[in-house]
């Protein structure tokens, strides 16, 4: 296996040599030859396979330990790999069940719906009827979709991780990276992945992603079918509609794009302030309108989790974002783990101001990604490292709200949070422990306006 | 448990409607409260505030009007969350159950051979 070590360091140097030119050999100016060393580190990420687009998608939102070029290059990563041929699905399947796609569904479409660098997708139709965990039967016949993990991906991606962690370290010595902790950073990493290599982990997310929204019947997952599932395979129901990359298609159809951007916004902040679990890896091919006027949410690979004192202290910094207040933004980021070294708490704090002052747009609507981004590269010009989960939930956020300007441009993100945060912080208020401190003061004190 | 409170806070503010104008001073700001209408900190928060749980005010106040002529009002009680939780989870486990079934099935298949 020496051999794929020497493939993943050739690899990647014949890609950041054949940039050399436009680094000007050295010569060019730092940013220009940060931007050539991204773009070749990516162009190689991509060539060597799963675990290296993975790290690099990784990599895309930890701006606090990587420099800008990287972040940029890294986000504009593709994850669409030629598909594999049937034969080789067929027999991955038939490695799970003991028998083959005929005989485990009515109908196995060969043709793939798509193909990533873990997964590949079939389409194919129940055999029998099924009663799914939440939501109604799915009917014989109905139409599912099988989600396949690649032969040898799991193999593949172990063995990289392996030899990913040396070359993190060749990584961690130039100048790509700020500040490098490679151990944490690919231990969390492998968690990731290992999570993505069993799909059941997946499927039980869509389950119960379908119970915390059984009261709202616009947002919608797949239902799961158990019986035809496996750590490798996931059946689950077929999600008819467009990708958010197919807009145009729905609003010809005549789908409410507005009204589905306002709700599908607010049903993302509902998973983050309500429930603590949100799915993490959104992107317009993740998100479906559907012909009935309702979201869909696919591919729950990567979810966040928060604690409830986190997501407390979460719900304290959206306010904060939401009603200008940047000591309370800092308060709370601080409980969050984002330490700010005492002589940099006034600096932090003024460019902590500039930016949410300069969230609004022309149009008066304000601009989270601007605000979000910002504040982790703010964090980041001070040195103060950024904990994991922070990264993860600014970044998805960001990511909502160009998902949902993309079907209605106008949409204030902000003002979806604002209910939510507001609601919450005023429960933490109105907490019994809290009046029963808060109240014999206040009956005093209206007692002494009284009496006087 | 949250809309709990903000009845509170609402059968609290229909019962000082016409007391505390510096109340409705805080609703009207919260209500327009955009990115202009907000100086920003603490008190914007407690605008925001006020405009929601005046909204639920006046829901509760036509409720109350409604009862008072005598209509059936029906009271939105959420069902039980634990007892949801506990249903939720039942069926969870029923799913597992069916994989693991179907697991144990693939295995037999396998000895057969
Ligand atoms: N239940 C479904 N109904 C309809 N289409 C689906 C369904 N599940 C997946 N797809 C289609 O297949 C594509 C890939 O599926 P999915 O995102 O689950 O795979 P993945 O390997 O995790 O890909 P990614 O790299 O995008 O995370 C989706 O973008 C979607 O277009």
């Amino acid at each position: 296996m020496a051999s794929r070590s020497s493939v993943i360091v050739w690899t990647v140097l014949a890609h950041l040599a054949a940039e050399l030119p436009s680094a000007r050999f050295g010569l060019a100016s730092a940013p220009v030859r940060r931007a050539a060393w991204a773009r070749g580190l990516r162009r190689a990420f991509e060539r060597l396979g799963p675990a290296f687009i993975k790290l690099g998608q990784l990599i895309s939102v930890r701006p606090d330990e990587f420099s800008d070029e990287l972040v940029a290059e890294m986000r504009s990563m593709q994850d669409a790999v030629p598909p594999l041929p049937a034969e080789a699905i067929r027999s991955v399947i038939e490695a799970e069940f003991g028998v083959g796609p005929d005989e485990l569904w009515a109908t196995f479409d060969d043709e793939p719906l798509a193909s990533a660098s873990i997964a590949q997708v079939h389409r194919a139709t129940l055999a029998a009827a099924y009663r799914p965990v939440w939501g109604e039967s799915l009917p014989a016949g109905a139409d599912v979709v099988v989600k396949v993990v690649r032969p040898g991906a799991a193999a593949s991606i172990r063995g990289d991780v392996a030899v990913a962690r040396r070359l993190a370290g060749l990584i961690a010595r130039t100048r790509l990276a700020r500040r490098f902790d490679p151990v944490a950073l690919l231990d969390e990493f492998a968690t990731t992945l290992e999570r993505e290599l069993d799909l059941r982990v997946e499927g039980r997310f869509s389950d119960r992603f379908l119970f915390d929204f059984r009261d709202d019947p616009k947002v919608v997952a797949p239902r799961i079918v158990w019986p035809k599932s496996t750590a490798r395979v996931l059946t689950m129901e077929f999600m008819r509609g467009w990708r958010l990359t197919e807009i145009e298609a729905a609003k010809a159809a005549g789908v409410d794009c507005f009204g589905l951007a306002v709700h599908g916004a607010t049903a993302f902040m509902r998973q983050v302030f309500v429930y603590g679990r949100y799915h993490a890896d959104l992107h317009p091919a993740n998100l479906f309108v559907t012909p009935d006027n309702t979201i869909a949410y696919l591919d729950f690979g990567i979810v966040g989790y928060l604690t409830p004192e986190e997501r407390m202290n979460i719900t304290q910094v959206m306010a904060a974002l939401v009603y200008r207040d940047a000591d309370r933004a800092m308060r709370y980021s601080e409980r969050l783990g984002v330490h700010v070294p005492p002589d940099r708490v006034e600096a932090v704090r003024a460019g902590l101001g500039t930016l949410l002052d300069g969230t609004t747009r022309p149009d008066g609507t304000r601009d989270f990604a601007h605000f979000g981004l910002g504040f982790l590269s703010l964090l980041g010009e001070h040195g103060v490292r950024i904990p994991s989960g922070y990264g993860l939930l600014i970044k998805s956020l960001a990511t909502v709200e160009g998902v949902a300007r993309a079907l209605y441009p106008e949409i204030d993100i902000v003002a979806t949070a604002q209910p939510f945060t507001t609601r919450i912080l005023g429960a933490a208020m109105g907490d019994p422990a809290r009046l029963r401190e808060r109240m014999p003061e206040a009956v005093r004190a209206a007692l002494r306006v009284l009496l006087t | 448990m949250t809309d709990d409170v903000m009845r509170f806070f609402a059968a609290w503010m229909l019962t000082h409607e016409v007391a505390d104008e510096g109340l409705k001073a805080a609703v009207l700001r919260g209500d327009e409260g955009g990115a202009e209408g907000m100086s920003g900190g603490a008190d914007a928060f407690v605008d925001g505030l006020a405009a929601m749980v005046a909204e639920e005010k006046e829901k509760l106040k036509r409720d109350l009007e409604a009862r008072a002529r005598g209509e059936e009002v029906a009271i939105e009680q959420p069902r039980d969350p634990a007892l949801e939780e506990v249903r939720f989870e039942v069926a969870e486990l029923r799913g597992r159950l069916d994989n693991i079934e179907s697991l144990l099935e693939t295995l037999l298949r396998k000895l057969d051979r």
